[in-house]
């Protein structure tokens, strides 16, 4: 796009002056200069001080602040850090004791993540792709699909660089409607059963289905993808690095000049595929009065109330649980008789665990619900 | 009123009195004779909205009591956030719901309207229960209430808060016709809370501490590592938005704001941060929040949000059909970097070929967004309308192009090129892109 360089008039000179001579008719270009390194914070960005208390030339703030602070709370307790301290970094700090085996984890895969993330992880119902991917398809780029052009699949096995993210995340993150419900083996189990779908090898072996993955084990787990990612931060220059790489516009196709007149510009391209049909509720600008919605028999009951807020979040989305309403899912289940239900909803059925992860909630609440559920679908 | 005449005074108020209580009770009479009072006669041109005594005249209005937080006028039950199932995780509670930027005014987003990203729905905490940890390369690991939290010396900055993911469907293509999913992931607040730096003096950092792990306590428990520097710099933990408690939404009680970054690092529901030696790796910096470049190869962290601008008026939902040629029309619009302060912005008539500078107006504060306005006659003609923005460390916003030759079209995040309106000559206004 700049193979009017040559005829390209190019002044450098401070932000504030903007006078432009045409040397042709051509391009016309006001180039900025960028601030120096040295007035910039670690981002990039304009490093801000405090000036005769004034912040950034426009905050007034109270000098005193700047040297004077109060000293509030209190020490936290080694076991209190250790209560929340949970989280596995990229080089294995953290990572607590523990073993599991590919083929529970599979068995716990199908009971607690299946509904959302597919079979063996591979996807579906808008929830993430776990598995399946490969590394070569990080370089396509999705430009055109009608001309057959494929997206870069970026799972665990084909993107991420570190295993110990996936422990991390499966911790404290999964399974979605219910995160810290799993144990420190069970976790241990789900990603060796993830890795071994990934085809991920440790020691250069395939993971075999019983093989025990333990700490020790888990941590020679070096992920195909490991030096996919720029720039290198692992370093004790880390931060440094970031500034130098987010202080260089080119690193992000962010010019440092204005083209004011007869600048390159291309053909104009009209919206082909739109989304706005799915937008909820769909936009408008009018200004009326609300129309009254009406309420569905039972709506505002105790149990309507409580599957708002304990069951939605499974049972909301027909993905992953029968909606209430949705009569076609609901008849074979009915028939099942009220009994049948019931103790589903108690003991737990499939991915759904013991009331729906709410052993706080008493049964004839939980049945309360479940009638409410029902009779909502018939 | 003096003395002598008060008695005198006080019969004629008598009077006054019984004669209008004997007119009141006329027209009571003779309204419920008629039904109305008799409207004045109007002719040809006279405006009914104007000749009519509207309803609300007429009759009390609500009480003062009804609505103890007031809520928005009725009429302006359409000013929403809105949703998309594509651009959720398979539901409603890892998503995004977007702020309606095509009916803001000013800088200043209202709290209802803040637009809503989250990983694992919104938290509701408890304040009496809530603690913030700070610990690791501490001399002295720290716990603070949300009480305690607040007895440090405070301050109130206003900062956009911006997802990086904002216009990440317009890659490949333009998409949406609304300005709400063009650039609804993003808001501005002005933020109540305390400068970290403060509070860490107190727990004494050790030299070899170079990053901070900052956790939120929701459902995701989601963590992103911040290098030390933004922290020790202008990073905040913050308490209130726009003058009350956080909402919901925005972590109440307590988010980290780090000014101008990826509005995912401004972590909400706050409470742990761990000082250390090496970054972490958090999932939101692996599988998610980085950047594929054609290389095959991502751009692992990339914290601030580049320069940026889109015109506000007119865009799609806010079009010309009211106008007509020879009409003089304010363009307006946002322009934000989180590099700084924004230092100007250009308006392309011709879809990017010529530029003109536009006027900042209003307050120009860093890393927040600003307003921009350029006074057209318009002579009624098509036009693409394009705005480029400029800021402080002398970075200008990307053509299409140019943007896309560097980083292609799979990276997700971080897109700020230049947004181009098609203004037709009816005054419709469509979302377009110039491209070679």
């Amino acid at each position: 796009m700049f193979k009017l360089d040559l005829k390209k008039v190019a002044i450098a000179f401070g932000l504030s002056l903007f006078a432009v001579t045409t040397l042709s008719a051509k391009e016309e270009v006001i180039k900025l200069k960028p601030l120096p390194l040295d007035k910039r914070a670690v981002d990039g960005a304009v490093e801000y001080t405090v000036q005769k208390g004034v912040y950034a030339g426009v905050y007034k703030v109270n000098p005193q602040t700047q040297k004077l602070s109060g000293k509030y709370g209190r020490e936290a307790t080694p076991n209190e850090i250790k209560a929340w301290d949970i989280d596995v970094r990229y080089d294995w700090q953290g990572l607590p004791e523990g073993k599991g085996t590919a083929v529970e984890g599979d068995e716990l895969f199908e009971k607690h993540c299946a509904m959302c993330h597919g079979d063996m992880g591979t996807g579906g119902n808008g929830y993430p792709k776990l598995t399946g991917g490969d590394i070569t398809t990080l370089k396509n780029q999705l430009v055109d699909p009608e001309r057959g052009d494929e997206p870069p699949e970026r799972s665990i096995g084909a993107y991420w660089p570190y295993a110990s993210t996936l422990w991390w995340y499966v911790k404290t993150g999964m399974p979605f409607p219910h995160p810290m419900s799993l144990t420190d083996d069970e976790v241990y189990s789900i990603v060796a059963y993830l890795l071994q779908v990934e085809e991920i090898q440790i020691d250069g072996k395939d993971i075999e289905d019983e093989q025990v993955i333990d700490k020790k084990t888990l941590m020679k787990v070096v992920m195909p993808n490991v030096n996919g990612f720029y720039p290198d931060v692992n370093g004790p220059d880390g931060p440094q690095v970031m500034k130098k790489f987010l202080s260089n516009p080119a690193n992000y196709g962010t010019p440092t000049e204005r083209c004011m007149k007869n600048c390159p510009t291309g053909k104009v391209v009209h919206i082909k595929a739109s989304l706005d049909d799915g937008i909820t509720p769909p936009p408008t600008q009018v200004k009326d009065l609300p129309k009254v919605k009406e309420e569905k028999a039972g709506g505002n009951s105790k149990f309507a109330k409580l599957y708002e807020s304990k069951c939605k979040a499974c049972h909301g989305n027909k993905a992953i649980a029968p909606v209430p309403g949705d009569k076609e899912a609901w008849a074979p289940r009915i028939k099942q008789g009220q009994e049948t239900l019931y103790e589903h909803a108690l003991k737990g059925f499939q991915g759904m665990p013991p009331k729906g992860g709410h052993a706080n909630l008493d049964d004839a609440t939980i049945k309360g619900i479940v009638d409410y559920m029902v009779e909502q679908s018939k | 009123m003096n003395g002598g005449n008060k008695t005198l005074s006080k019969e004629i108020d008598k009077k006054e009195v019984a004669s209008r209580r004997g007119f009141l009770k006329n027209v009571a009479a003779s309204a419920v004779a008629a039904g109305t009072v008799a409207p004045m006669a109007a002719f040809a041109g006279d405006d009914p909205a104007i000749i009519n005594e509207p309803e609300w005249g007429t009759k009390l209005g609500e009480p003062v009591d009804k609505n103890l937080y007031g809520l928005p006028s009725p009429y302006e039950h359409n000013v929403l956030r809105r949703v998309h199932k594509l651009l959720s995780s398979g539901d409603m509670y890892a998503s995004v719901a977007m702020c309606p930027v095509q009916d803001l005014e000013g800088i200043i987003t209202p709290n209802g309207l803040f637009f809503n990203r989250c990983h694992g729905g919104v938290a509701i905490v408890d304040p009496n229960k809530y603690r913030l940890m700070i610990h690791g390369l501490v001399e002295k690991p720290l716990v603070l209430t949300l009480d305690e939290l607040k007895k440090y010396p405070s301050e109130s900055v206003i900062h956009f808060i911006e997802c990086p993911a904002n216009g990440s469907t317009e890659w490949r293509a333009p998409q949406f016709n609304t300005l709400q999913f063009l650039k609804g992931m993003m808001s501005q607040a002005e933020w109540t809370g305390v400068r970290l730096k403060h509070i860490l003096k107190d727990v004494g950092i050790k030299p070899e501490a170079k990053w901070v792990l900052a956790e939120g306590s929701d459902n995701s428990h989601m963590g992103r590592t911040i290098p030390l520097e933004k922290i020790l710099d202008d990073a905040m933990v913050v308490w209130a938005q726009n003058g009350e408690a956080l909402r919901p939404e925005q972590g109440y009680p307590v988010r980290l704001l780090v000014p101008g970054w990826e509005g995912n690092l401004n972590v909400k529901w706050l409470s742990r941060l761990e000082i250390g030696d090496k970054p972490w790796h958090a999932k939101e910096e692996t599988s998610k929040y980085t950047m594929l470049m054609p290389s095959g190869k991502a751009i692992r962290f990339f914290w601030p949000m580049e320069v940026n601008s889109v015109i506000t008026r007119p865009c799609p939902d806010k079009d010309w059909k009211g106008y007509k040629k020879g009409d003089v029309i304010e363009i307006e619009g946002l322009a934000w970097s989180g590099h700084g302060v924004v230092k100007g912005v250009d308006i392309s008539f011709d879809g990017g070929k010529n530029w003109v500078e536009a006027s900042l107006k209003g307050l120009v504060l860093p890393k927040a967004w600003t307003r921009f306005s350029y006074m057209f006659k318009w002579d009624g003609k098509p036009l693409l309308l394009s705005s480029r923005a400029y800021d402080e460390v002398g970075n200008v916003q990307p053509t299409i192009d140019q943007e896309v030759g560097k980083m292609g079209v799979e990276n997700i995040y971080h897109r700020n090129a230049i947004v181009t309106w098609e203004v037709k000559a009816n005054g419709e206004v469509n979302n377009v892109q110039i491209r070679s």
